[in-house]
């Protein structure tokens, strides 16, 4: 009976230490694997608050942060991946909807979340034929307070491979795609992340092919449709994703010497006019900057960790000639690298 | 004692073998084939293939990465290779070679005849492509890895995704939607915008096989291909032995290899060594190829006298 219970005890003993043995490996398993999903930011709290209210776009919904903590601000998900939300009229966003083969831009309530108004109408009647889809990207309201600002590639006609974005305007009461102002080199996407200038014209980033057989991207500008570009940045240094400060003396842009690796670059502007580019964060996987309201400070998105997701990121006296060392507002969320996040008062 | 002592041995082995389980069915279903390699003498000739040795540990090896639209347009292991990338990896100084081989490049081909590279596989399983590329550009390749579309989306997704800057928009009106879709002849529309960011496995399968609306056909998706292998490779120095049967379990139908299980597991931390500026991208556009129109398609042309001084540079004979 004693030798039983000894062996009955000593199978429980092994049983469990194979099992310990599992779940020891179990356990180094990296981050990568075990973390691959993010918290949805309403279920988190930030490191810290920020003034005003921060828009951001994760996992097809758009979040208020505001008082330290994230709202989804509830948009319906039946038009699409909500992205790229952009200051409009006051208590008033633009916002794209991104649906799988075009998207189409929205005028939405920056409270409520409610839809007013849909600006674009991108879908084809014809769904045999996906090229008469359109998209429709980066929407901004231009100073005037009743032109949108926005990237654009219409429906094509006949068999042609080409698809490319440029920049268009057109008014925020009428026809959005009604004025195209840029155009872009063929086959390269075009022209992005167009930026409406105080002045009237437009600063957004261009596509083209260099002598080495690379399509590299130069932040350029345009004073009106038609005009031709004038490159604020070199082609060597290849940078796109601008963001004008709320004064026009400051332009953050995101350049990548055609590595894959970011830095952010601060470019002062003199009327119009580029300044030496001065580095803000180097080697790292930075995008979408955004200006604070007073033009002090800078968000912008990047990982944080081996996971890879991005983060929401703030940059405090990004004008200075020593600013102050980044700090990470968010963990573990995993926020739309393309979508700039937008800061309102 | 003794044998209280091997029942905790056996019991600790069982738990690991548990554990291990996907990686040692991998093991048994997609890894460890045997690369027959062909005489180097005879392009066409149906020479007796022959076994190599194994690379000594240390010594610089040459992995020939292989991936297949292997859709329901094709019935079975009969594909073609639209990407082909000849890496060499050096331990000892840490640095990496890759080499992209365009599709379109219009070589004689191992199984005889000439015509576009990525049909060496099509005629002849990976054995044909490697002796295709082992004849024609004069180097030895030591092991390959072959993987589908399917496998391409569930590695990435495995890792979490991986981390690329898009270098420019990559937007397709003719992309194929032959995953899931009604008809494997159906496309879709598919647009990556520029910039960091973080792809899923699907995301970043458009961004590496979109090739329609790029200046530079074929060549702008082999950078574009590069870059997302160099964005799995930072997510594999991150990975350890505890991940391999998540990794394994995640390519099971849709990835072969020369190279034991062992053998992956001992290229991570060769990953984790080599830093970006250490690793040289390669890629054979203009003067080394030329858009050629033979046998009723488009083709490129090799001009093999830059060529090969170019590839053995890189790639030294054994």
């Amino acid at each position: 009976m004693r030798r039983l219970r000894f062996t009955a005890i000593l199978l429980v003993l092994w049983v469990a230490f194979g099992f310990g043995v599992n779940r020891f490996l179990e356990s180094r398993k990296s981050a990568l694997i075990t973390h691959p999903n993010a918290s949805v930011p309403t279920a988190v709290t930030p490191a810290f608050t920020l003034p005003g209210t921060v828009y951001l776009s994760q996992a097809g919904h758009l979040y208020r942060f505001s008082a330290g903590r994230f709202t989804d601000m509830g948009l319906t998900p039946n038009a699409g991946s909500w992205v790229q939300p952009a200051l409009a009229t006051p208590g008033r966003l633009l916002v794209v909807a991104r649906a799988a083969e075009f998207s189409d831009v929205y005028l939405v309530d920056a409270r409520s979340g409610a839809i007013i108004q849909k600006l674009t109408s991108n879908a084809t009647r014809k769904p045999a034929h996906v090229e008469l889809n359109a998209w429709s990207f980066w929407p901004h309201l231009a100073a005037d307070g009743s032109t949108v600002i926005f990237g654009y590639d219409g429906p094509k006609t006949g068999l042609t491979y080409e698809v490319h974005l440029a920049v268009w305007s057109g008014p925020l009461t009428g026809k959005l795609e009604s004025k195209q102002w840029t155009d872009p080199t063929q086959y390269t996407g075009g022209d992005v992340n167009p930026v409406p200038l105080a002045g009237g014209g437009v600063i957004y980033a261009r596509y083209a092919l260099n002598a080495q057989s690379q399509i590299v991207s130069r932040v350029a500008t345009v004073a009106k449709p038609g005009a031709p570009p004038v490159y604020l940045t070199a082609e060597a240094a290849d940078c796109g994703e601008p963001a004008v400060s709320p004064d026009g003396t400051q332009l953050a842009v995101i350049c990548t010497s055609d590595t894959q690796t970011a830095r952010m670059e601060l470019i002062p502007l003199v009327n119009g006019v580029p300044g030496v580019p001065r580095v803000l964060v180097d080697n790292c996987l930075c995008a979408s900057p955004a200006w604070s309201p007073d033009g002090v400070s800078l968000l912008y998105l990047a990982p944080a960790d081996a996971t890879g997701h991005f983060q929401l990121w703030w940059l405090n006296k990004a004008t200075a000639l020593t600013p102050a060392l980044p700090k990470q507002v968010t963990t573990n969320l995993d926020f739309d690298a393309t979508s700039a996040p937008v800061w309102a008062p | 004692m003794i044998g209280i002592a091997l029942g905790f041995v056996l019991s600790g082995a069982l738990g690991a073998a548990l554990y291990f389980s996907p990686a040692i069915a991998a093991a048994f279903q997609d890894f460890g084939h045997t690369i027959r390699h062909q005489a180097l003498a005879s392009p066409s000739a149906s020479a007796a293939p022959t076994l190599l040795p194994a690379v000594a540990p240390g010594n610089a090896f040459t992995v020939l990465l292989l991936g297949s639209d292997n859709d329901a347009k094709f019935s079975g292991n009969e594909v073609l290779t639209q990407s082909m990338i000849l890496a060499r990896v050096n331990p000892a100084t840490k640095q990496v070679t890759m080499l992209s081989i365009p599709r379109d490049l219009y070589v004689p081909l191992s199984s005889g005849g000439t015509n576009k590279i990525d049909q060496a596989y099509l005629h002849g399983g990976v054995d044909t492509a490697i002796a295709t590329v082992e004849h024609d550009f004069g180097v030895h390749v030591d092991h390959y890895a072959w993987i589908g579309l399917l496998g391409l989306i569930h590695l990435i997704d495995a890792v979490g995704g991986v981390d690329v800057v898009a270098g420019n928009p990559v937007l397709d009106d003719f992309y194929p939607k032959d995953l899931g879709g009604n008809s494997p002849f159906d496309i879709e529309r598919v647009a990556v915008l520029p910039g960091p960011q973080h792809m899923s496995g699907m995301e970043a399968l458009q961004y590496v096989r979109s090739r329609h609306d790029d200046l530079r056909s074929d060549f702008g998706r082999s950078v574009r291909q590069q870059q997302v292998l160099l964005a799995l490779r930072a997510k594999a120095k991150l990975l350890g032995v505890a991940d391999i049967p998540d990794i394994a379990a995640a390519m099971t139908s849709q990835f072969t290899t020369d190279m034991s299980v062992t053998q992956v597991g001992e290229l991570l931390p060769i990953a984790g060594n080599v830093s970006l500026s250490n690793v040289k991208q390669v890629v054979l556009l203009a003067p080394y190829t030329s858009g050629q129109f033979i046998g009723a398609q488009d083709v490129l042309e090799p001009n093999w006298n830059l060529i090969l001084p170019l590839v053995h540079k890189y790639f030294p004979p054994a």
